[in-house]
């Protein structure tokens, strides 16, 4: 399975290597590493584990096809919870980067990313990269 | 089949309610009308609009404008884009040359009348074009050739090697 940077992962890693959200040590070490289990889903056991990946769902509880979220808690030097979240079609496509605030922030991001599956099924989105 | 229909009235009559909401709220008719077109298309962008009607926190409603102006235009791409690719290394410098161009830009929109009269000349919201000068994203060519043709600008003006 190939990994997928569409422009909306490329804008959040900006806006987060930019806030120092997390460390060059920490992508290298752990953020990195644990994307690229990606290429071994579900095979990698890491993806068992709720507290690392899960399904999303919407406001009103309904799960979001094809929509999952890698998580990362106490992260950073903030000790922030650090979200990431994935299409998985026959490829995995990284979407938006995210810190959890509030849910209110949260649900918001959610909605964004329905419209970024919508568009990648519908071949409307802009590709920066494939992490290898 | 029938369920479907009687959801779709549904959800438009509920958008079209929004609408005028936003319109009593002083948003554009450019705006609202690209806002409710999108919504109907993306249930995302629906889900965003029922936020914002259900919102009470002007802060938090702002937000959610500027997510609905944001997606509207990632809408308005309609084909796959292979993109300029980039190092993790570079990450860092490119921020710092986008935030360079977004402030050049936004010292010229201070002298020209400010974000206000952006927001009114091109129908894009102010909380949007907060969002768009105080990020490190890489900006859309379609938003800068609107602040470009509100305030007059040459293509040098707007010229960006970062820009999508």
């Amino acid at each position: 399975m190939d990994i997928i940077i569409t422009s909306w992962a490329l804008d959040s890693y900006l806006e987060m290597k930019h806030n120092r959200v997390f460390s060059k040590e920490e992508y290298k070490k752990i953020i990195r590493p644990d994307v690229l289990r990606l290429r071994d889903y579900p095979d990698d056991p890491k993806f068992e584990n709720e507290k690392f990946w899960s399904i999303v769902a919407d406001q009103s509880h309904n799960k979001i096809e094809n929509g999952y979220k890698m998580k990362w808690h106490q992260i950073g030097s903030g000790k922030i919870q650090l979200r990431l979240t994935v299409g998985m079609f026959c490829n995995a496509f990284l979407c938006e980067a995210y810190v959890k605030r509030n849910p209110k922030a949260e649900q918001r991001k959610i909605a964004r990313f329905k419209v970024f599956l919508q568009l990648i099924r519908q071949s409307q989105y802009t590709e920066n990269g494939r992490l290898s | 089949m029938r369920t479907g229909a009687l959801l779709s009235a549904d959800r438009s009559v509920e958008l079209i309610e929004i609408g005028h909401q936003m319109k009593q709220r002083g948003l554009s008719d450019v705006f609202i009308a690209a806002a409710v077109q999108t919504a109907f298309e993306f249930e995302g962008v629906y889900d965003l609009m029922k936020m914002w009607s259900e919102e009470s926190e002007k802060k938090e409603q702002d937000e959610v404008i500027a997510d609905i102006q944001e997606m509207i235009d990632e809408c308005s791409q309609k084909e796959k884009i292979e993109g300029t690719y980039v190092r993790f290394d570079d990450l860092d410098q490119i921020a710092k040359n986008i935030r360079s161009f977004k402030d050049s830009l936004r010292m010229i929109v201070e002298k020209k009348g400010g974000i206000k009269m952006v927001a009114d000349l091109t129908g894009i919201p102010q909380p949007s074009l907060s969002r768009f000068f105080n990020s490190r994203s890489i900006p859309r060519r379609i938003t800068l050739l609107k602040i470009a043709r509100a305030l007059n600008l040459s293509q040098i003006q707007i010229a960006t090697e970062w820009s999508r």
